[in-house]
């Protein structure tokens, strides 16, 4: 018989928590837009764990929620509910002083449009050194120049935006983003502005800063070409991550990607839509555990099957 | 952040904030000097109005006992300094010292009959008093004779035993009395009926200039005073002479002298805002003197007395000046609110071209302090050298500082930095604003709706009580009203807020009808105008008080120029009136009737005669009321139907028409027919008197001939033409111009209308300059939505017609509104202003003339929307930023 105390010493002995180790943890998050009235529910429960170190993509349909998710993960942007973590610090419960302290430190990010990214009338070098100066730190144009160097746009520095092209713009703006030294770099689709050669670059450049950095790199992108090269791809729909695309590397070299349809803590699972368009899902389906699968049917083929 | 380079990065909107700083602040700070000087001007021109006896500060002491008897000099001069002591400050600063001016001492006797003369044949009811004025011989020339010397005693005099060892004063006399009084030099007089002395008349003068001020003070040795007795038919005359310091040592207490000490004001130091405590400063000092004669064991044994009406007329100025106050703090604060709306919307401006590169700077780690101190350093930075400049400026205005001036600047300019340190705060509160672009805000929040509603009440309300109780009657003592200024303030808040809120709903039923036609411009514009709210704010609180402080500028200004001029016609009667107290010759009448630009003249018969048998007098006329009408006509005067009748019909005044017949005495004895009513006639009589009007023959049917000594003259014709033609020295020749001229031309009806005049061109400026801001803040977007209906066939001119569309319906909506606004505010603040001092007559009611506020309202709209015209034309290149498809 279980008693009063044995329950308490099982409470007191959790398991070890949903992505304790992630070093960005999504879970169950929501984000609702309301203005007087008028609600649209962004993010409905998203969940994402994400490893230090890794290099992801978050792709998804234009109001799916991946720009949302990234003002989140980046500090402008307050979730309404769940729990959403990076580098161990909690995003909810942040104080406006965490938050700028978060913004400072933990992350650095890349807008889509290049413009954006970078102060028209600073150089390169000097909008690299701002954030530096914005968090009170000594500005040593020493780091400045390494940066730019590691990005391959050591030749723009004393140029300011007007004079770069697009690719170069955006590699400066990576540089500005790893200014402070930051555990994680979020880019909002970084080369859409940009045609597939300087994409190539663009690309490139996060890739090198990830490896040689160590920084976690999360893309949002609508490209192909940065989609299919990093390791995991995670798509988004509806405000909730759908599914998610591993790569690996074949022993002959070949790069075998292979989707997943994502499963929740509580064991929601989302069907692609063409899956069920195909046999006509709707409402309810019949579900079968088999020995080493679950079998999904139409409601009325089940019915069928029953017979 | 370095802030020198954002500055440099948004130059021209910064030059922009900074030129409106530059003209708030020199407006703001030139014009209470401007009103200042007015004030000054109006101080001094109202005391220069006045005699210096009324201005100066005269102590007057009487000796009551022989100790306190002044012999010599050098006392006067040792009392004069004494007495100075308890002068408190504002009037120390003001009075000048000994010796200058008209600052004096002196000693006189008062009431000194001529009681006989020596040796001669006296001539009786003569006054003849001693008057010594150390500084009068300067002053004086003589003509005869030789001045008054040493004293003498006379053993005795002859005719009279009884008196004995007589005092001989020396004196001279003014040269006039020898034919006015029959005394000439060498006679003695014998002054005083009881312990008589004799007067010596050593020598005759004249004053080397009669119109110095020091005269003012001892008018008594200027001139001799012929007067009728009371109660008796006969006449005395009266003067006094000038004796030397020798003379002085023999006036003693029985010869009713006094002592004055004169501290001459030098009017030019009497400044409007050191008035009030002139005023107060007066009353203290009488109180000083009464303490200094009053006290125990007082050495002087004087009795100190102030004489000056200084404090009178600094009084009466007060009043006038707080009417004047109030009505330039009305310009003033209304200006103030313009130009900090202007302000306003310029930083607005600047940051919204801030906005993207401090929201970079804000989600890449700056924190909002940052953000802020760099962004109000920008607008600082374009602020204050130019506030500063502008104050600078404001010192080529001549005037004198008050603290307004000083404060004012300051105080925008803060403002404006306060503004943009607040609209940074919001706008980058958190780095991503809480909002969608693709969400728009159905309705304002309750509370906003509640505060609203609050502030329409309150300016309401507050414009009902000021109508209904007035303003605080005391002004002296309050100074002007701060609710008067407050309450139009709050009403223009209000009005504002509703036309904001209710704006919409007449650009619906536009919308609707533009709908309904076949163009898609119309309907478009008007759309994009009833989407463009949130940021009409800014232009509507600046168009709307600037056009109603300038309609309400014109309407002032309208009802003063009218009264100005009823008073003007009321004071003269016509174009031009020449009187005199005798007949006016038949070839002078001629004469004036052929003068080139006299259309007309009418005569008439002026006289004040005795009613009946009692005591009664009135003021008789004969003229031709037909003929009086016809030339007056077009004028503010009304003249009444001419009576009719047998006999010699006439108007008379309330008092007379109780008699059915009224007999009086006017060139003859006559009987005079009451057949109506008539109280005044402008020009000819006075109000209150009582008055006859008859007929211009009424002295013929009595059986005389007709009388003329008064001209009333229509025409084009000038004053001085007048007096050459007329060529009598007794006629007095007023005209209509002369009349206007002497009301028009004080400083302070100047100041008020040139005030006006400048607020309302600024007002237009700033209007201007607020549709246009407003349309640059709205550049980009408008640009956005343009290029995209240009790709879908908008020719250039049709989106220039988008622009003003787009514009229009505010501007006419808020021009309606500030018209509105501007006719309402007489009615709120009329019964609170008194403008008979500039007007010559009290203001009775402002008449709602449309014609000039209309002109105003159209020609600010016009010249607003040429404004977002022009703004429409050059920014061309903006429209087709995004050159997609077709270029033009």
């Amino acid at each position: 018989m279980t008693t009063l105390s044995d329950l308490e010493a099982q409470a007191a002995r959790r398991a070890p928590a949903f992505g304790e180790h992630a070093h960005i943890l999504c879970d169950n998050l929501v984000r609702i837009y309301k203005t007087e009235g008028v609600e649209v529910v962004a993010l409905q429960g998203l969940d994402l764990l994400i490893e230090k170190g890794e290099l992801i993509a978050i792709v998804g349909a234009s109001g799916s929620g991946k720009s949302t998710l990234l003002n989140v993960l980046s500090g402008l942007d307050v979730p309404t509910a769940g729990l959403a973590r990076v580098a161990g610090m909690d995003l909810l419960s942040m104080t406006a002083k965490d938050r700028l302290r978060y913004r400072r430190s933990v992350v650095g990010f890349i807008w889509q449009q290049t413009a954006r990214n970078l102060l028209p009338y600073l150089t390169a070098r000097e909008n690299v050194l701002l954030p530096m100066k914005l968090a009170g730190r000594k500005a040593t144009p020493g780091r400045a120049d390494d940066l730019l160097e590691l990005l391959g746009v050591a030749d723009c520095a004393p140029r300011r935006p007007g004079q770069m092209s697009g690719g170069e713009q955006q590699r400066v703006a990576i540089a500005v983003a790893l200014a402070n030294n930051p555990e994680v770099i979020l880019a909002d689709e970084p080369t859409g502005e940009l045609d597939s050669d300087t994409s190539e670059e663009v690309f490139g450049a996060l890739r090198r800063a990830n490896r040689e950095l160590g920084v976690t790199a999360v893309i949002v992108t609508h490209d192909p070409l940065v989609s299919e090269q990093v390791d995991r791809t995670v798509g988004i729909r509806d405000g909730r991550t759908s599914s998610e695309t591993l790569r690996r590397t074949s022993e002959d070299g070949d790069v075998i990607a292979e989707e997943y349809a994502v499963l929740d803590r509580v064991g929601r699972l989302q069907l692609p839509r063409d899956f069920m368009n195909a046999l006509e899902m709707e409402r309810r389906v019949r579900l079968e555990l088999e020995r080493d699968h679950i079998g999904v049917w139409p409601a009325g083929a089940g019915e069928e099957n029953g017979e | 952040m370095n802030v020198w380079q954002l500055v440099k990065v948004h130059r021209g909107t910064a030059l922009v904030l900074a030129l409106l700083s530059l003209s708030a602040s020199l407006l703001l700070a030139a014009l209470p000097r401007g009103y200042e000087r007015a004030y000054d001007d109006a101080v001094h021109g109202m005391l220069g109005d006045v005699s210096a006896q009324v201005t100066d500060l005269a102590v007057t002491g009487r000796p009551i006992v022989p100790q306190a008897l002044l012999n010599h000099p050098a006392d006067f001069r040792n009392r004069y300094e004494e007495i100075a002591q308890g002068l408190p400050p504002q009037l120390r600063r003001v009075v000048v010292p000994l010796g200058q001016g008209t600052s004096h001492y002196s000693a006189k006797t008062t009431g000194t009959p001529v009681s006989g003369r020596v040796g001669g044949s006296s001539r009786s009811n003569q006054y003849v008093d001693f008057a010594w004025l150390p500084d009068a011989t300067a002053r004086v020339k003589w003509v005869k004779g030789r001045p008054p010397g040493a004293s003498s005693t006379l053993a005795r005099l002859p005719g009279r035993p009884d008196l004995r060892d007589l005092t001989v004063i020396e004196i001279g006399l003014l040269a006039e009395v020898v034919d006015e009084m029959g005394i000439d030099v060498g006679q003695s007089l014998v002054l005083g009926n009881s312990y008589p002395v004799v007067a010596k008349v050593t020598g005759l003068y004249e004053l080397t200039d009669a119109a110095d001020p020091y005269w003012e003070h001892n008018g008594e040795v200027t001139r001799i005073v012929e007067r009728p007795i009371p109660g008796s038919t006969d006449t005395e005359w009266l003067t006094a002479g000038l004796i030397s310091d020798d003379g002085l040592t023999r006036l003693d207490e029985r010869r009713e002298v006094s002592y004055w000490w004169v501290y001459g004001v030098d009017r030019g130091r009497v400044e409007a805002a050191t008035a009030p405590a002139i005023i107060t400063e007066v009353d203290d000092y009488q109180r000083f003197l009464g303490d200094l004669s009053g006290g125990m064991g007082n050495p002087l044994e004087l009795r100190f007395q102030l004489w000056t009406g200084l404090n009178r007329v600094l009084g009466d100025f007060l009043v006038v000046l707080r009417t004047a106050e109030t009505l330039l703090y009305l310009l003033l604060g209304g200006l103030a609110v313009v130009s900090l709306g202007v302000l306003a919307l310029a930083v607005q401006l600047l940051t919204e071209r801030m906005r993207t590169g401090l929201s970079l700077v804000r989600a890449r780690g700056a924190s909002l302090g940052q953000v802020v101190r760099a962004g109000v350093a920008v607008v600082a930075l374009a602020v204050l050298p130019a506030a500063l400049a502008g104050y600078g400026l404001s010192y080529l205005v001549p005037g004198p500082a008050t603290p307004l001036a000083h404060v004012v600047p300051v105080v925008v300019a803060l403002t404006t930095l306060l503004f943009a340190a607040g609209r940074l705060a919001l706008a980058h509160r958190r780095p991503l604003k809480d909002t969608r672009s693709d969400l728009v805000s159905v309705r304002p929040s309750p509370r906003r709706i509640a505060l609203e509603f609050l502030v329409v009440l309150l300016g309401v309300g507050g414009a009902y009580l000021l109508r209904t109780r007035g303003v605080a009657t005391e002004a002296q003592e309050l100074g002007a009203d701060p609710f008067l200024v407050l309450a139009p303030a709050g009403l223009a808040l209000a009005a504002g807020i509703l036309t904001l809120r209710l704006y919409p709903l007449p650009l619906k039923l536009f919308t609707r009808l533009a709908g309904r036609r076949p163009g898609a411009v119309s309907f478009l514009g008007l759309t994009l105008a009833a989407r463009s709210r949130g940021g009409a704010a800014l232009p509507v609180l600046i168009l709307l008080p600037a056009l109603a402080v300038s309609v309400f500028g014109a309407l002032v200004s309208g009802a003063i120029g009218d009264t100005q001029s009823r008073a003007a016609w009321r004071d003269v009667g016509a174009q031009a009136r020449i009187e005199r107290a005798a007949e006016i010759p038949e070839d002078v009448v001629a004469k004036v009737e052929a003068l080139p630009g006299v259309t007309s003249v009418v005569r008439a018969g002026k006289g004040n005669v005795q009613v009946g048998v009692g005591g009664m007098r009135a003021t008789v006329l004969s003229i031709d009321l037909k003929d009086y009408r016809e030339l007056v006509a077009g004028s503010p005067l009304t003249v009444p139907d001419p009576p009719r009748g047998l006999g010699v019909p006439a108007l008379v005044s309330t008092t007379l028409v109780p008699y059915k017949e009224i007999e009086v005495g006017w060139h003859t004895r006559m009987t005079i027919r009451n057949m109506g009513r008539l109280d005044e006639l402008p020009g000819l009589s006075f109000p209150g008197e009582n008055l006859i009007v008859m007929p211009f023959d009424g002295p013929k049917r009595a059986g005389l001939r007709t009388y003329t000594n008064i001209l009333l003259v229509d025409g084009d014709v000038d004053r001085a033409t007048l007096e050459r033609t007329v060529g009598l020295a007794d006629a007095e020749i007023e005209t209509y111009t002369t009349a206007l001229a002497d009301i028009r031309d004080t400083p302070l009806t100047g100041a008020i209308t040139v005030a006006f005049t400048v607020a309302t061109l600024a007002m237009g400026a700033y209007a201007l300059i607020a549709v246009i801001v407003a349309l640059v803040i709205g550049s980009a977007d408008r640009a956005k939505a343009l290029s995209f209906l240009r790709t879908l066939g908008l020719s250039q001119q049709q989106a220039r017609t988008l622009t003003v569309l787009e514009v229009a319906p505010l501007i006419v909506l808020t021009a309606v509104a500030g018209l509105a606004l501007g006719l309402v505010l007489p009615l709120v603040v009329g019964p609170g202003l008194d403008l008979s001092s500039f007007a010559g007559l009290a203001v009775t009611d402002f008449p709602v003339t449309f014609t000039t506020p209309a002109l105003l309202a159209a020609a600010l709209t016009a010249v607003s929307i040429l404004g977002a015209f022009a703004h429409a034309t050059a920014g061309r290149r903006v429209t087709t930023a995004l050159r997609v498809g077709e270029s033009s």
